[in-house]
């Protein structure tokens, strides 16, 4: 099980928080999902076996936003 | 009724804005649930891959749905708040120095979420409302089970706990009655008033996307700090505070026509000037007093500026004639006294003899208007 903290840019409301914690119902092996406007970020825990790094940041993107460590 | 129409008028024309500010962010929480739903149909149909960026408009009527449940969960939380604090001001009254206070944290916060749309800072992130984790995931398995009516009333009812600026002045004003009757029709009338700029402004930034919303949030930015201003302006006014825009523009004018005892309008002046005095004896009642005339207007007092001799007791006279704004609500700060005066009469007060070279400021109780008594030796 990995769990990391993204930087999100471009965060502009409280509503980015709901976006982008739907990533937890959409991507398939992603365990849970917290997103802060005020700190700008998104801890996810996913099991890398199922999905990598990469397809999230992918989901993030076409959410709109991007991410940088 | 009265008080009804003023708080929708003062929902239509500022409460709208400022509210959207400040509880805008559970609102497009409800809207991007269902933007988000609208796009994942689109986009799961075959051949469809949403590209980064693009804007996906929802189905008008997806929209227009949840902002309405919204709105009338929040009329009726509103309603109910209104009727408590009512029932609170009954028991408790704000005295001006509370007023102050509540119109100064008003005002930064007004400020603060003005200068958080701007992205002056991200410090000012933090005076928006997060809703916190809980809700969210609340609103996700509520939308996963396709209970969508729930989300928008509940966050709806949820504004409650964040009210604007221009609300938590409506919200002292429900208090300031003391009757859980005319606190619900403040409330309700106000959150009324600014419905028609939440659902106008919600419906077309989610339709119209990015770009437009990027303008609206300047130009709700910009009126958030005009009323963020205007708010600490009053707080300070309230307070008594010489250090205030109106003083400084009272000064301004008052240097060509400066008033001393001499050219104070007597009672007996006023009373051969003014149309009909509702209480002519007065001027018979204070006859050989120290006295000062005061007159209110809808928009202010005149003089706004006074000179008077220090060291006298006298009396002030507050005269008004068909007033129905907050004017008719008198404080002086410094004094403890505050006065709710007659649509039409005389309010006489006792002021203590004041030393020389003092001021004594006076305002209404929402602090937007006041004036000045200067004491010469």
């Amino acid at each position: 099980m990995m769990k990391k903290t993204f930087h999100i840019r471009n965060m502009y409301c409280p509503a980015c928080v709901i976006k982008l914690e739907n990533i937890e119902d959409e991507l398939d092996g992603v365990q849970q999902v917290s997103a802060s406007y005020h700190k700008q970020t998104l801890n996810v825990e996913w099991d890398e076996n199922r999905v990598s790094e990469e397809q999230i940041k992918d989901a993030v993107r076409q959410k709109g936003y991007n991410t940088f460590d | 009724m009265q008080n009804f129409w003023i708080a929708f008028l003062a929902g239509l024309t500022t409460g709208g804005l400022s509210c959207l500010a400040v509880q805008g962010g559970l609102l497009t929480s409800t809207l991007a649930q269902q933007v988000e739903q609208d796009i994942s149909l689109a986009t799961s149909q075959p051949g469809k891959q949403k590209p980064a960026g693009k804007h996906y408009p929802a189905a008008p009527r997806h929209v227009a749905q949840p902002i309405l449940l919204f709105l009338l969960a929040k009329l009726a939380a509103y309603t109910l708040l209104g009727i408590l604090l009512g029932a609170l001001g009954s028991i408790l009254q704000l005295t001006a120095t509370m007023r102050a206070v509540l119109q100064f944290a008003i005002g930064i916060f007004m400020i603060g979420n003005a200068l958080r749309m701007l992205n002056v800072h991200p410090i000012f992130r933090y005076f928006a409302f997060e809703p916190p984790s809980f809700v969210t995931r609340y609103i996700r398995r509520k939308s996963k089970n396709n209970v969508n009516l729930v989300t928008p009333l509940f966050l709806g009812a949820l504004t409650v706990l964040i009210p604007c600026g221009v609300t938590q002045a409506m919200m002292a004003l429900a208090v300031s009655t003391g009757s859980p009757l005319q606190g619900a029709l403040i409330l309700s009338g106000f959150t009324l008033g600014t419905m028609p700029v939440f659902f106008l402004l919600a419906f077309f930034t989610t339709q119209l996307g990015a770009r437009l919303e990027k303008h609206i949030t300047l130009f709700v930015s910009v009126v958030l700090l005009v009323l963020g201003f205007v708010a600490l302006e009053s707080g300070l006014n309230l307070a008594g505070s010489p250090i205030s825009l109106n003083n400084f523009l009272r000064s301004l004018r008052s240097t060509d026509a400066a008033t001393d005892i001499a050219e104070v309008p007597t009672f007996s002046a006023f009373q051969e000037s003014a149309v009909k005095l509702a209480t002519p004896d007065l001027d018979e009642q204070y006859a050989g007093e120290n006295k000062l005339v005061v007159q209110v207007l809808n928009n202010g007092y005149s003089p706004e500026v006074a000179t008077f001799p220090a060291n006298t007791p006298f009396t002030l006279i507050l005269q008004t004639q068909d007033i129905h704004s907050c004017s008719r609500a008198f404080v002086i700060p410094s004094l403890k006294v505050e006065e709710i005066l007659p649509a039409t009469g005389s309010v006489a007060i006792e002021i203590p003899a004041q030393p020389a070279g003092s001021t004594l400021y006076y305002s209404c109780s929402m602090g937007m208007y006041g004036g000045r008594i200067e004491f010469k030796g």
